[in-house]
């Protein structure tokens, strides 16, 4: 039978930094995927305003 | 074999068999020993679900009437106390019935009181084993557990003290649980709280406090010790974080007689009693108290004993992590007390190794407070290029047994760069990426004669690798620093091609870490590494076993996505059967498969109407993961989370799909669109939808419209919860997604609009 484990951290590493840089770059990533996928909404919107502004000058 | 057997119903007669040997009356004592343990390791192994109820009874009272006190053979109420630690788990039932626990109890209680240690240890073994899954029903027993842990911490040996705390250390890792999923606002959770500490306290604390004074000579240079004020020390620190303020008031008077006294064992109890309490209690009822300590604590690091130095500087950095926040306006550093700390942490860095790593984690702690801190972050700006040589030298000393302080110096200096204030310190953080760029040269250069050489050769990359994408990454955060990385961005990803030629899998994952921050930084500019860096990327992808670094390659796959737009095609072929592959295996761990939906829509983005041969394998992907998270188990928290994560991901491969195909090739997606739909009303559904997940829903339903127009006008009018989706989203506080709702309104507004 496995013996019971008693360790917990002591005076806990303060840092794990690694940890850390990868949910910077998985922030970074999402962020960047975001941004690409809104630009390709926004240009969209872009023509679309364009659109109604030519057609519906007086739009609400 | 039970193992394997049991749980197939192949060896239905072993329970019969086994516990035969335990009421024949002329079994031998040896037999019946041997019994109990394998009833142990056959509890262990199995699942209680494969036993009947009627065994589980029989299992367990033959168990528990081994340990019986009147049981007169100790190996067999030994082997019986340590059976019954493995057959708790089985014995839910029994202890709903409060005449069968009450018995169980009463057995295990006089146990922990047994002539022979091993039998009092493994008595509270199982004490610290029912604190964990039986916490709600033991209220009626607390009372005489309070005395037998309180004995046991005094005057029993270290085995046996040991488990008695851990019992304390139990029961509040159950009540922070608790408190975890309590309701903020009325104060009630989900699962009874019984507040056994916060009852216990006025006579637990004190318990607690005079372990702390039970140290080990060298507890402090040598890993795998655990001795009574370690885990006393810790159980104090759940303690504050279980009850805040009323601890302190407990604990001060033992800090205050103790720190004062001339034996070290006194000054390190105390300043180990006072840096436990600082997470729980509130900013208000500490911040006097740290205040008026911090110059004793900071004197104290020119103390001669190690053992105290150890814990002041352990100490400080839980000071600076927990009541450093100039960010929200309250720091106890202060402009004119900085100089000082600082003097203080860099000659204290030159301490003993395992008093530099403590070190190390307090300048980390004070550099982290100061992230965008505003105007406060100027403050840390003249000390810094003193912090970084200091940090270098450190990660170069040579006197360390290990490589532990090496890696605290570089991480604490990935901190220091990635917190200081970009605008006044891109000269220094210029200026180091040189010097970093040469340590990672000089390693591929290393005489490796032994895997141990190779070991740390690979340490070292792999810290340097993450120093290089934190300066990468901070440097290229701004245009204006940005062209430092371009006009070395040859000589590093050269550095980075040698560092993976040297195979090593925690280096292999931080290069790629820091590839992907360099694929951003240089943008399209990437194109001239692919073909050398590609059979690197392709290891990464391949790589389910060490299940991080293929996680970190299909990022770095969308950052290339991102960087080379459409020159990325080539190496598209390969990509999408190696992501395929992973999405297929059952190998790979679960938590790669969200992010390789991401990488789809990435991918396609990027090369728009050229996904269209690779529809016919994604597709299929994405519609059964969307299947499977409509069977996901709604009352796990993991699946919950993770549900979320798959849904999202499947959204935004949606959505990069249909915008790259929204030129040329929208109508590919048209039959697709029903499935699509059908996905979205099951989210807008989904009580535990996430908020990300409602922003990734409302915009592909917003890209679906954009893309196909018309054609789908039909399917919205039968989705009555896209348009609930869509009203919901519109009403939102949140100015984003509420953009975006406008958006996705006005996309399908002109679907409607377009051919009548």
């Amino acid at each position: 039978m496995a013996p019971h484990d008693l360790r917990r951290p002591f005076k806990r590493a303060a840092i794990s930094d690694q940890q850390r840089r990868r949910e910077l770059s998985l922030q970074r990533q999402a962020q960047n995927r975001r941004d690409a996928q809104h630009q390709a909404r926004f240009l969209a919107h872009t023509i679309l305003s364009l659109q109604n502004d030519s057609t519906e000058p007086e739009q609400e | 074999i039970a193992s394997i057997e049991v749980p197939r119903k192949e060896w239905p007669d072993l329970v019969g068999l086994l516990l035969a040997n335990m009421t024949r009356a002329d079994s031998p004592v040896s037999l019946k020993q041997a019994t109990l343990e394998t009833l142990g390791y056959v509890c262990e192994e199995i699942s209680h679900e494969d036993l009947v109820q009627d065994e589980v009874n029989a299992v367990l009272t033959a168990v528990v009437q081994g340990m019986n006190v009147s049981e007169e053979n100790s190996e067999v109420r030994l082997a019986a106390a340590r059976a019954l630690y493995n057959a708790l788990e089985f014995a839910q039932t029994n202890f709903a019935n409060e005449i069968e626990r009450n018995y169980i109890m009463k057995v295990i209680c006089d146990a922990a009181l047994a002539k022979e240690t091993e039998i009092r240890q493994a008595a509270f073994e199982c004490l610290v084993a029912i604190a964990s899954t039986y916490y709600e029903v033991l209220e009626p027993y607390m009372q005489r557990i309070f005395e037998l842990t309180s004995n046991a911490v005094k005057t029993d040996e270290e085995a046996v003290a040991l488990q008695a705390v851990e019992f304390w250390s139990s029961i509040c890792d159950e009540e922070l649980e608790i408190q975890d999923y309590e309701v903020p606002e009325s104060g009630d959770s989900v699962a009874s709280h019984s507040h056994f500490i916060q009852k216990a306290l006025p006579t637990l604390v004190p318990m607690l406090l005079e372990t702390l004074l039970k140290q080990d000579e060298d507890q402090d240079q040598e890993d795998g010790i655990w001795n009574l004020a370690m885990a006393g020390g810790t159980c104090l620190g759940l303690v504050a974080r279980t009850v805040g303020d009323a601890v302190v008031p407990l604990v001060m008077p033992f800090v205050e007689i103790n720190i004062s006294k001339s034996d070290w064992r006194s000054q390190e109890a105390a300043t180990y009693a006072f840096g436990s309490i600082l997470e729980g209690p509130s900013t208000e009822k500490l911040s006097p108290m740290v205040n008026a300590a911090l110059d004793f604590l900071l004197n104290a690091m020119k103390d001669e004993n190690s053992h105290v130095k150890d814990t002041t500087a352990w100490t400080l950095s839980r000071i600076f992590e927990l009541l450093h926040s100039p960010a929200t306006g309250f720091s106890v550093i202060t402009p004119a007390n900085l100089q000082k700390i600082l003097g203080v942490l860099l000659e204290s860095i030159k301490d003993a190794p395992h008093v530099a790593e403590k070190v190390c984690g307090a300048i980390y702690f004070l550099a982290q407070g100061y992230e965008d801190a505003g105007p406060s972050s100027t403050l840390l700006t003249p000390y810094l290029p003193d912090i970084l040589n200091s940090l270098i030298i450190t990660a170069d000393r040579t006197d360390c047994s290990d490589s532990k302080l090496r890696s605290s110096a570089y991480e604490t200096l990935n901190e220091v760069v990635r917190c200081s204030n970009l605008s006044e310190t891109s000269q220094i953080i210029a200026k180091l990426l040189p010097a970093i760029m040469s340590k990672l040269e000089q390693t591929l250069n290393l005489q490796i004669v032994s895997s141990d050489d190779r070991e740390k050769q690979g340490d070292l990359q792999a810290s340097l690798c993450g120093v290089l994408q934190v300066i990468i990454q901070k440097l290229s955060s701004a245009d204006e620093t940005k062209p430092i990385i371009l006009q070395v961005a040859d000589q590093i990803m050269m550095l980075f091609l040698n560092v993976f030629a040297c195979r090593s899998s925690t280096v292999h994952e931080e290069a790629m870490l820091a590839i992907g921050a360099l694929a951003y930084a240089t943008g399209p500019e990437f194109g001239k590494y692919m073909q050398e860096f590609y059979k690197y990327l392709e290891m990464g992808l391949q790589n389910f076993e060490e299940y991080q670094v293929c996680a970190i390659s299909v990022g770095v796959v969308g950052d290339i996505c991102r960087a080379l737009d459409d020159k990325v095609l080539p190496y598209c072929d390969g990509i999408m059967t190696l992501l395929l592959k992973d999405l297929a295996s059952s190998e790979l761990h679960r938590s790669v498969k969200p992010p390789i939906f991401s990488c789809f829509g990435d991918i396609a983005l990027a090369i728009g109407d050229q996904f269209e041969k690779y529809v016919s394998y994604a597709l299929p992907m994405m519609q059964s993961a969307s299947e499977v998270c409509a069977q996901m188990d709604n009352n796990d928290e993991e699946m919950i989370d993770y549900g979320n994560q798959l849904r999202r991901s499947i959204f935004e491969a949606y959505s990069g799909i249909l915008q790259g195909f929204k030129n040329s090739k929208a109508e590919l997606m048209l039959p697709h669109a029903p499935h699509l739909l059908q996905f979205i009303e099951l989210v807008a559904r989904d009580v535990h939808r996430d908020e990300s997940v409602t922003k990734a829903a409302v915009a592909v339903l917003g890209d679906l419209a954009d893309s196909l127009g018309s054609n789908v006008k039909m399917l919205f009018k039968d989705c009555a919860s896209c348009s609930e989706l869509l009203g919901e989203c519109l009403r939102s506080d949140d100015e984003q997604l509420k953009e975006t709702a406008t958006w996705t309104q006005g996309m399908i507004g002109r679907a409607y609009s377009v051919c009548g």
